[in-house]
């Protein structure tokens, strides 16, 4: 989005314009349920959060700072609120510890993504980053897949762009040895199919 | 190997939103914001009575203290300390 198309329009959202909130949800309706549902690895915790970002975002319209960047500013509430919404369910879970024995409980190894990837490459990347630690997977997901910045991406995160370039790294030298390890595996596994003597 | 897993990451697929939950956020958020308008509106046109309000209060506060301090100078008038 032009810097200035977005002054425009956080000037419109300001004055409580509607057709200028539909321009931005036109613009990062999309970006953000795919950021929210990778994060989380759920798509009803996503979608229940990227309507409450949207609900922020009417809510603090009239008190938009005048250059605010809507992208950061969305990435960011989008970012709180996941982060909360973890903490609140580890109470939750260390609470209902004892009674999940009880439960009939299965719960789902894949990610939404993973199930629906195209390609096995595709669906071996997003294994992986549904399984990394948050922090990483929140970094990647944020620089690699929709394209935030460094800078922008530190503050979403709330941490200082050194601290955001060393995670950035570390978490794509894992993706990378995950990659290659099933790669090898893989190869393995196909190198014994194939040296099976037959019959 | 980095630009390559740069280049895989930015090619991921998006996920689909639900259009019928979209609408309906989308309605929820147009409504919100228009209220939200309407009622800075209203707040605007009643703002001048507001300023006439917050121009009496210093106007009794000082009217309050004088009839205080010359409540005070007649009860010590009437015990013989003044």
């Amino acid at each position: 989005m032009e810097r200035d198309t977005e002054l425009a329009l956080v000037e419109r959202l300001r004055r409580g314009d509607p057709d200028a909130f539909d321009e931005v949800y036109a613009a990062f309706h999309t970006v953000l349920l795919t950021f929210l549902v990778r994060l989380s690895r759920r798509r009803d915790v996503a979608e229940d959060l990227l309507e409450e970002t949207w609900l922020r975002l009417v809510k603090h319209a009239q008190r938009l700072r005048a250059d605010t960047r809507l992208g950061p500013w969305l990435f960011t509430v989008a970012h709180n609120l996941h982060v909360s919404y973890n903490r609140c369910r580890l109470l939750e879970d260390s609470a209902a510890a004892s009674l999940i024995a009880l439960w009939p409980f299965n719960p789902q190894r894949s990610s939404p993504f993973e199930s629906a990837a195209a390609s096995e490459l595709e669906r071996r990347i997003e294994r992986a980053l549904a399984d990394m630690p948050a922090v990483s997977r929140e970094v990647l997901l944020l620089v690699g897949v929709a394209g935030v910045d460094h800078s922008d991406a530190a503050d979403i995160c709330g941490i200082t762009p050194e601290a955001l370039r060393q995670r950035l790294h570390r978490a794509r030298e894992t993706l990378s040895k995950v990659l290659e390890r099933d790669a090898a595996v893989e190869a393995a596994a196909l190198k014994g199919i194939t040296s099976c003597p037959s019959g | 190997m980095s630009e390559r897993l740069s280049q895989l990451l930015a090619e991921l697929p998006a996920a689909a939103p639900d259009p019928v939950r979209s609408e309906r956020i989308r309605m929820r958020c147009r409504a919100h914001l228009v209220r939200q308008a309407s009622r800075a509106s209203g707040a605007r046109l009643t703002a001048p009575r507001d300023r006439t309000v917050q121009a009496w209060q210093p106007l009794v506060a000082v009217l309050g203290i004088a009839y205080l301090a010359e409540a005070i100078v007649q009860a010590l008038q009437v015990y013989g300390v003044h």
